[in-house]
């Protein structure tokens, strides 16, 4: 691959141009204003756009099939989403995600394989209310204090895998990879009824350490 | 419509829409202005129909409480300008917090108006004559890139360099939106 700007810019822009999805690459962050500009100019190309009718019906179905209370199930949200994020098949995928299902509780706890107890923190360095990542192996969590107990949930994002981000005026855990975010003990923030984060485990030491159940 | 019926009784007294479908349709009405904002910034119709129906999906709620339309518009284009920094974030690899100024330029604080291309026109409009020429050719007429090196008297090569240097120097321009 080409790693002359120019170069990279252009193969966005004959993307763009030949109503394809935006593929975006390493690298390509440097050059952010040239694309985001491109894709305005592309955008503006054929003037302003109506949805595509089978994708507005697909809307109308979902608008009208979607129960008053939690209504969005967990494989709806992971359609739409996976699809932002990863870059689906072109197109709408509404409706083959929208029967009605239980939505997970998730928030099961990691117990992981051959898993040992890692001094991550003392526990004078956190601070009530506020989130604080740490790693202990291979897993990565956030630990959350509340006086003389610690509790900690999992960094990664229950829908994407993506790193949460400690967001301390809003006292959650927000995804960066789509619009998401979590509470401290892991129950999800909105709409989305997305499974809560994974539990990690966690214990004070009487020497006022604190330790997650994590890996080598 | 039968033609026994009294001419000018007004319509909306004869014909009472099922709740749900009148929420819908207004919904939708909402829904394709979303659309086009989106779709006038990321430039293509699959990114354009998976960021409106994360919108929608988020925002279904919000519609079907009976708030005021204005407030629903508010609400969703908040929305969509939110799923709009996720989605340049996540396909760029920043944070939204190193996207902030750009987004700034490219998502005005207001619903759009009846169209982006007048805005595109303006901003083309300040541009040099060559920047210009260069990004109307290739995006507005659709030419290729040894078109639109014909049409310049140019090569491939620089043309492909010119056109990159334009949108740096179209993402610059400021409007007062």
């Amino acid at each position: 691959m080409s790693r002359k700007p120019e170069n990279r810019v252009d193969k966005i822009i004959a993307d763009l141009l030949r109503g394809r999805r935006l593929k975006l690459r390493g690298g390509d962050a440097e050059e952010k204003a040239a694309i985001t500009a491109a894709a305005r100019l592309a955008g503006a190309r054929q003037g302003p756009q109506r949805m595509h009718p089978a994708f507005r019906k697909r809307l109308a179905q979902a608008l009208e099939q979607a129960p008053d209370e939690r209504w969005v199930t967990r494989r709806t949200a992971l359609v739409a989403g996976l699809g932002l994020a990863a870059g689906a098949a072109a197109g709408g995928v509404f409706g083959h995600g929208l029967e009605p299902q239980t939505v997970r509780a998730g928030g099961e706890p990691i117990d992981p394989v051959n898993g040992r107890w890692v001094d991550v923190a003392a526990l004078s360095d956190l601070v009530d209310g506020h989130g604080k990542r740490v790693v202990a192996g291979g897993v990565g969590a956030y630990l959350f204090r509340s006086g003389d107990k610690v509790t900690a949930v999992s960094s990664v994002c229950s829908h994407l895998p993506c790193e949460l981000l400690w967001d301390g005026g809003s006292g959650h855990l927000a995804c960066p990879c789509h619009p998401v975010a979590f509470k401290p003990d892991g129950r999800p923030t909105d709409a989305y009824h997305l499974p809560a984060l994974n539990k990690v485990h966690t214990r004070v030491t009487t020497a006022g350490r604190v330790e997650v159940l994590g890996t080598e | 419509m039968t033609p026994e019926e009294p001419a000018g009784e007004p319509q909306a007294e004869v014909v009472d829409l099922p709740a749900a479908s009148r929420a819908t349709d207004i919904a939708l009405q909402e829904l394709e202005l979303v659309y086009a904002f989106i779709y006038a910034r990321v430039g293509n119709r699959a990114d354009a129909e998976d960021l409106t129906q994360l919108v929608a999906l988020k925002a279904i709620p919000r519609l079907r409480q009976t708030a005021p339309a204005s407030a629903i518009r508010g609400y969703l284009f908040a929305t969509a300008r939110s799923a709009l920094g996720g989605f340049w974030s996540t396909r760029l690899g920043l944070s939204e917090a190193e996207l902030h100024e750009d987004l700034a330029l490219a998502l005005p604080t207001s619903p759009p108006s009846e169209d982006g291309t007048e805005t595109v026109q303006q901003i083309l409009a300040q541009l040099s004559d060559n920047y210009r020429r260069v990004l109307e050719l290739r995006f507005l007429h659709g030419y290729s890139l040894k078109e639109v090196a014909a049409e310049m008297n140019s090569t491939v090569g620089a043309i492909k360099v010119m056109q990159l240097r334009a949108l740096r120097a179209a993402a610059k321009v400021r409007l007062d939106e």
